[in-house]
C-alpha cells in the first residue's frame, strides 16, 4: 500500500496521482490561505483510502473557523483591537488567511479547539463559537445545549409556524394567508443571535407566566390550560388575513370575463342575499363584515361550451356567474380592495380579508423548546391556582411532558425569565456561552435574593378551594409561541352536501365541504364485527345509493317513462321492469363494462 | 413476550364464535395488524447457533407467499433414542450429514499453471476431525474426475491436467475439484451439533434435504424437522405441511414478541392447504380462486377477470362480501346472515286467515 500512489479526484472526478496525498493537500491549503488560489476551493485528504478530494463545486455548506498555527490562534489581540476600531473587516481576515471557510469533507482533515484555552500543539483551527455549529434558527432559540439533539429539528419547526411580526409592510402586502401577533413580546431569555439578528424588531411570541401543574385532568397529553383573564387581556390575540384574487380572463374567440354585480337572469345565480355585500363595481366594499358563502368578487364568465343551434338559430349566449365567494367556514371584514392589471393587460382585483382570532380551545401553542401543546380549557382567572403575592399563571403546562423529551433548557429558561423579570433586565441564554451550574447558580442567587425559593418553586393555592397544594409548584415564564394551526381554519362538519358527478359520492376536503373517507380498512373493521346493516348505511344510504330499473327479461338496465307511465328498457324493449336500490358506483361499472362490449345481465330473485 | 395457548387447548375448549361471525376477516386483521408493526421494529438478534433462519416478517410473508425456495433453509435432525445421549456417536452421524468440501480441508493449495498442477496441502486436524484420510479423498476425487492423475504424498495431494493446452478448462476444473463435497449430503452446507434440555444431542444444519436425511441409519425419522414447507410436502404430505406452516407462523411471530391466538393462524394454515396443494395468499393462490368475478376484479388485474369472465359467460351469484359491497347489498355476514324462515307474502296469508276466524 505504502508504494501505491494517491489518487487525486477534483469534483468527484479522478484527474490523476500524486506520490504524497497529505503534503499535496497542504500544499494546496497554503496556497489558498496565501491567496494564490480561490478561496472557495477546499481539499481533503482521506488517509483510509489514500485518496485527495478537491471540491471547487456548487453548492457545499462552508463554515468559517479562525486558522490556528504553531498552537497560536491567528485571530491574535491585536488584529481583534483593529476589527472593534473598525479598521479592517471580517473579509479582511478571510483574504489575509486569518480565517478560512471549510466544507464537510475538509472537516475531517482538521483539530478544531473549542476555545483558545483547549489550543495544544496539534489544534490546526479554532471555533469562532462553539455556537456556530447550530444553524440560525436554534440559535434563535435560548438553552439549546441542554436540550435532547433529537428535539431540536421539532423545535426549529416550531419556530417557523410562530404567529407574530412576520414583516412590518404587511398593509402594502397579499399574503394568501398572514398571521399577525396582536402583542409580540421580546423574550426575557434571548441570545446573541438573536440579538445580532434584530430579531427584536419581529417578534413571534409572548412571555407567558407557566406553572408547572396538571388541572383536573384537563393537561393530560400535551394539553395546555390557559386563563381566560390573560386570554381576555389580548394574550396570543393575533390577526388572520387571506387575499382572494380574480383576473379578468381572455378567452380564445374575442370573449372575456367582465367584473360586475351578476344579474338575476345569469347561469349559476347564486340568490340575491349573496351578493348583498357587492357595490356597484360587483366587488365589496371595504370594511364590511363578510360571511362564508357570501359574494366578495362578482364576475361573470361567457359560457364554457359554444352554444348549439336550436330551431330559431344560435340562440343569445348565456353567459354564467364566476364569482368569488368567502371560503366555507371563514368570516371576517374586508380589510382592502386592489385593483392591477396583469402583464397580459387584464384586470386583477384583490381582496384581503381580516378577522380576529382569540385563543380557544383547540388552538396551538409551542415555547422554543419544542413543546408544544393544544388548548384543552381556558379557566376563569379564579378558578387557576394562584401564589401568595396573587401571581397567577397564564398557562398550565403537564410536567410529566418534561422528562421524557428531556428538554432541560425549557426548566432553564423558565428560570432564568422568572429570575430576570424580578430584576427588571433580559438575561442571556446563548448556547455554551456559560455552564450549567453557574447559570443556575446565577439565577438561584437572584431569585433569594428577592425572597423567592430559590430553584423557582412556590407555594399555590387551589382557585376552586381556597386550599394550599400539599405539593411546591415549579413555575416561571416561558416564551410561548402561538402557532397557526388553530381549529377555526381547520373545523369541518357534514350531514348532507355536494356529492361528485361522475360517482354521485360525497365530495372530499374541507373546501368542498367534504366527507370523511370511510376507507377500506374502516370496512374490514365493521365486516369484522358482522354489522352488516351498519356497512349498508355507510356504504350504500349515506354514499351513493340509485333508484335503477332493471329488466326481467333480458337483465339490463332501463328508465321509467313518466309519460306513458311504465317502466321501459330500451335493451328488449319490453316493459317487465323492477326497481331495485344498487350503489350509483356499480351502475357506473355496468356502464363501464358497456364501453368494453362487456353486457353484464343481472338476474332479478325475490328474497 | 406473551403467552399463547396452543392447539391443543384450543381444542379442549368450547368454540367462542357465533353463526355468521367472519372469522377470515378477524384472522387477517389479527395478523394484519402485528404484521404492521413488525416493519416498524425489525429487530435482529446475532444468532449464538451458528445456524441462521430468516426470521421476523420476511419469514411470515415467505410462508404466506408459499415461495418455493426457502432463503434460508434449517433442519433439525435427531439421533434414534437408543443413541441420543452419545455425543460421539451423533457427531458421526453429523459426519455423515454435512456436506465437506475439500477447500475446507486444506491448509493451502499451490497452483502451478506452466506445469498444469495443483497441489493441496491438507490440514491433519480438519481430516481427523472428520474422520478421513488422505487416501480415502484421494480416491473419491478419482472416482468422481476425469481427465486427471492423481500422486499422494503424505498430507498432499498433487493433481495433474492431463491436456495441457487448455489453461482455461484446467482453471475451471481446479475450482470444481475445490468445491468437490468429500463427504456428507448435498444441500447440507453446515451441521452443528447441539444438546436439548433433556441432555440429548442432536443436529441443526443450515440447508434441507429431508429425503436424502430420511434414509441415514441412526436419524429418528418421527421427528425430523425441516422450515421449507414445499420438502415437507413431497416427503410428509399435505397434513404435516398443514401444521408446519401453523406452527412456523406462530413460532416465528412468537420470537418476535406477538402472541397471536392459534385459531387465526391454523385457520390461514387450513385455507392454504385443505385443497391438497399448497396455496398461497394472494393473487396466484386463494384470491385468484374466488368464485366471484366481482370479487376478484375488485381486487387486484382487474381488467383481465372482467374480460375472461365475459367470454366464457361467467356467472357471479354474489354470495361473498366484497361483491354484495360493490352492488350495496346487505353482506351475508353477522347480522346479515340470519334470514326470515318464513315470506312476507306467507306472513300476510297467515294474517288474513286469522282475521276472517
Amino acid at each position: 500500500m505504502s508504494e501505491e500512489k494517491c489518487r487525486v479526484y477534483l469534483d468527484g472526478r479522478e484527474i490523476g496521482t500524486v506520490a504524497d496525498g497529505k503534503e499535496f493537500a497542504a500544499e494546496i491549503r497554503s496556497n489558498r490561505r496565501k491567496g494564490l488560489i480561490s478561496g472557495e476551493i477546499n481539499v481533503a485528504y482521506i488517509k483510509s483510502i489514500n485518496e485527495v478530494h478537491i471540491n471547487a463545486d456548487k453548492g457545499r455548506v462552508r463554515k468559517p473557523y479562525i486558522i490556528v498555527e504553531d498552537g497560536q490562534s491567528k485571530l491574535t489581540p491585536d488584529i481583534m483591537e483593529k476589527l472593534k476600531a473598525g479598521e479592517i473587516d471580517f473579509n479582511f481576515l478571510v483574504r489575509r488567511g486569518i480565517i478560512e471557510y471549510l466544507d464537510a469533507e475538509e472537516e475531517e482533515n482538521i483539530l478544531a479547539a473549542m476555545d483558545p484555552s483547549e489550543i495544544t500543539k496539534k489544534t490546526t483551527h479554532l471555533e469562532a463559537d462553539p455556537a456556530s455549529f447550530f444553524g440560525l434558527t436554534v440559535n434563535n432559540s435560548v438553552f439549546p445545549e441542554f436540550n435532547s439533539m433529537g428535539r431540536h429539528p421539532i423545535a426549529w419547526n416550531f419556530m417557523k409556524q410562530a404567529q407574530g411580526l412576520y414583516t412590518t409592510n404587511f398593509n402594502s402586502r397579499y399574503d394568501a394567508r398572514a398571521f399577525l401577533l396582536y402583542y409580540p413580546q421580546v423574550p426575557i431569555v434571548n441570545s446573541v443571535t438573536y440579538r445580532t439578528l434584530n430579531m427584536k424588531r419581529h417578534a413571534n411570541g409572548q412571555n407567558f407566566v407557566v406553572a408547572l401543574s396538571t388541572y383536573y385532568g384537563y393537561n393530560m397529553q400535551d394539553a395546555v390550560v390557559l386563563n381566560k383573564a390573560a386570554v381576555d387581556r389580548g394574550l396570543g390575540r393575533s390577526v388572520f388575513y387571506r387575499s382572494y384574487m380574480d383576473e379578468e380572463r381572455r378567452y380564445p374567440g374575442g370573449q372575456q370575463d367582465s367584473f360586475k354585480l351578476p344579474p338575476p337572469t345569469i347561469e349559476g345565480y347564486k340568490g340575491e342575499h349573496a351578493y348583498s355585500k357587492l357595490g356597484e363595481d360587483g366587488i365589496v366594499e371595504p370594511e364590511l363584515e363578510v360571511n362564508e358563502g357570501e359574494v366578495i368578487i362578482g364576475k361573470v364568465s361567457p359560457p364554457r361550451f359554444l352554444e348549439e343551434q336550436t330551431s330559431f338559430g344560435v340562440g343569445e349566449e348565456r353567459s354564467r356567474d364566476n364569482s368569488v365567494t368567502l371560503r366555507s367556514g371563514e368570516t371576517g371584514a374586508v380589510d382592502s380592495v386592489m385593483f392591477s392589471e396583469t402583464t397580459g393587460a387584464t384586470r386583477i382585483i384583490k381582496v384581503r380579508i381580516r378577522s380576529i382570532k382569540v385563543p380557544e380551545v383547540g388552538d396551538k401553542f409551542a415555547s422554543r423548546q419544542s413543546q408544544k401543546g393544544v388548548t384543552a380549557l381556558i379557566v376563569p382567572q379564579e378558578d387557576m391556582p394562584y401564589t401568595k403575592e396573587g401571581i397567577v399563571p397564564d398557562l398550565l403546562l403537564n410536567p410529566i411532558g418534561l422528562p421524557n423529551r428531556m428538554t432541560y433548557g425549557h426548566i432553564l429558561e423558565m428560570l432564568g425569565a422568572k429570575a430576570a423579570s424580578l430584576d427588571g433586565k433580559t438575561v442571556d441564554g446563548t448556547p455554551f456561552s456559560r455552564h450549567g451550574k453557574e447559570v443556575i447558580d446565577d439565577y438561584a442567587g437572584t431569585l433569594e435574593k428577592y425572597g423567592f425559593e430559590k430553584f423557582g418553586d412556590e407555594v399555590f393555592y387551589d382557585g376552586r378551594t381556597g386550599k394550599k397544594f400539599s405539593a411546591t409548584l415549579f413555575n416561571g415564564v416561558v416564551y410561548y409561541h402561538r402557532l397557526w394551526h388553530m381549529v377555526s381554519l381547520k373545523l369541518q362538519v357534514r350531514s348532507r352536501g355536494p356529492v361528485q358527478i361522475l360517482t354521485r359520492q360525497p365530495t372530499e376536503g374541507k373546501p368542498r365541504k367534504g366527507g370523511l373517507k370511510f376507507g377500506e380498512m374502516e370496512r374490514d373493521a365493521l365486516v369484522g364485527h358482522g354489522a352488516s346493516l351498519l356497512i349498508k348505511e355507510r356504504m350504500l344510504d349515506q354514499s351513493d345509493k340509485a333508484p335503477v330499473w332493471i329488466c326481467k327479461t333480458c337483465g339490463d338496465i332501463g328508465y321509467y317513462d313518466y309519460i306513458k307511465n311504465t317502466p321501459v328498457c330500451p335493451t328488449c324493449g319490453g316493459n317487465k321492469l323492477e326497481e331495485v336500490e344498487i350503489s350509483y358506483a356499480f351502475k357506473l361499472l355496468l356502464d363501464e363494462l358497456k364501453s368494453m362490449h362487456i353486457l353484464a345481465r343481472l338476474r332479478l330473485k325475490s328474497d | 413476550m406473551s403467552e399463547s395457548k396452543s392447539e391443543k387447548e384450543y381444542k379442549k375448549e368450547k368454540p367462542e364464535v357465533s353463526y355468521g361471525e367472519p372469522v377470515g376477516v378477524v384472522a387477517a386483521q389479527s395478523l394484519g395488524e402485528p404484521a404492521t408493526q413488525m416493519v416498524l421494529k425489525s429487530f435482529h438478534t446475532a444468532g449464538v447457533s451458528s445456524v441462521v433462519t430468516t426470521t421476523g416478517l420476511p419469514r411470515v410473508i415467505e410462508i404466506i407467499d408459499a415461495r418455493k425456495r426457502v432463503k434460508l433453509p434449517v433442519m433439525r435432525i435427531r439421533a434414534e433414542k437408543s443413541i441420543a445421549k452419545d455425543y460421539e456417536k451423533v457427531k458421526q452421524l453429523k459426519q455423515k450429514i454435512e456436506e465437506i468440501k475439500l477447500k475446507s480441508l486444506l491448509t493451502n493449495y499451490e497452483e502451478d499453471i506452466k506445469s498444469g498442477t495443483i497441489k493441496f496441502n491438507f490440514n491433519r486436524e480438519r481430516l481427523s476431525e472428520n474422520s478421513l484420510t488422505v487416501s480415502q479423498v484421494a480416491s473419491k476425487i478419482s472416482k468422481h474426475f476425469e481427465g486427471i492423475e492423481l500422486s499422494t504424498e503424505s498430507g498432499a495431494i498433487t493433481v495433474k491436467y492431463k491436456s495441457k493446452r487448455d489453461a482455461k478448462n484446467m482453471r475451471t476444473a481446479f475450482v470444481h475439484i475445490l468445491n468437490f463435497a468429500v463427504a456428507g449430503i448435498a444441500g447440507i452446507s453446515k451441521a452443528v451439533v447441539q444438546q436439548s434440555e433433556d441432555g440429548a444431542f442432536y443436529i441443526v444444519t443450515s440447508g434441507s434435504n429431508m429425503a436424502k436425511v430420511i434414509e441415514i441409519e441412526g436419524v429418528d425419522k418421527d421427528r425430523i424437522y425441516s422450515n421449507d414447507i414445499f420438502e415437507v410436502l413431497k416427503v410428509y404430505g399435505i397434513e404435516a405441511t398443514r401444521n408446519l406452516i401453523a406452527s412456523e407462523i406462530q413460532k416465528t411471530l412468537l420470537d418476535e414478541g406477538f402472541g397471536i391466538g392459534f385459531r387465526h393462524i391454523s385457520l390461514v394454515a387450513d385455507t392454504m392447504t385443505y385443497t391438497g396443494i399448497i396455496r398461497s395468499i394472494g393473487r396466484h393462490g386463494i384470491a385468484g380462486d374466488k368464485a366471484s368475478v366481482l370479487a376478484r376484479a375488485a381486487y387486484e388485474e382487474t381488467v383481465k377477470h372482467f374480460v375472461n369472465a365475459s367470454v366464457f359467460g361467467e356467472r357471479d351469484l354474489l354470495k361473498g362480501v366484497a361483491e354484495n359491497i360493490l352492488i350495496g347489498k346487505q353482506i351475508a355476514v353477522g347480522t346479515g346472515r340470519i334470514k326470515l324462515a318464513v315470506r312476507k307474502e306467507d306472513l300476510k296469508k297467515i294474517k288474513s286467515s286469522y282475521s276472517e276466524k
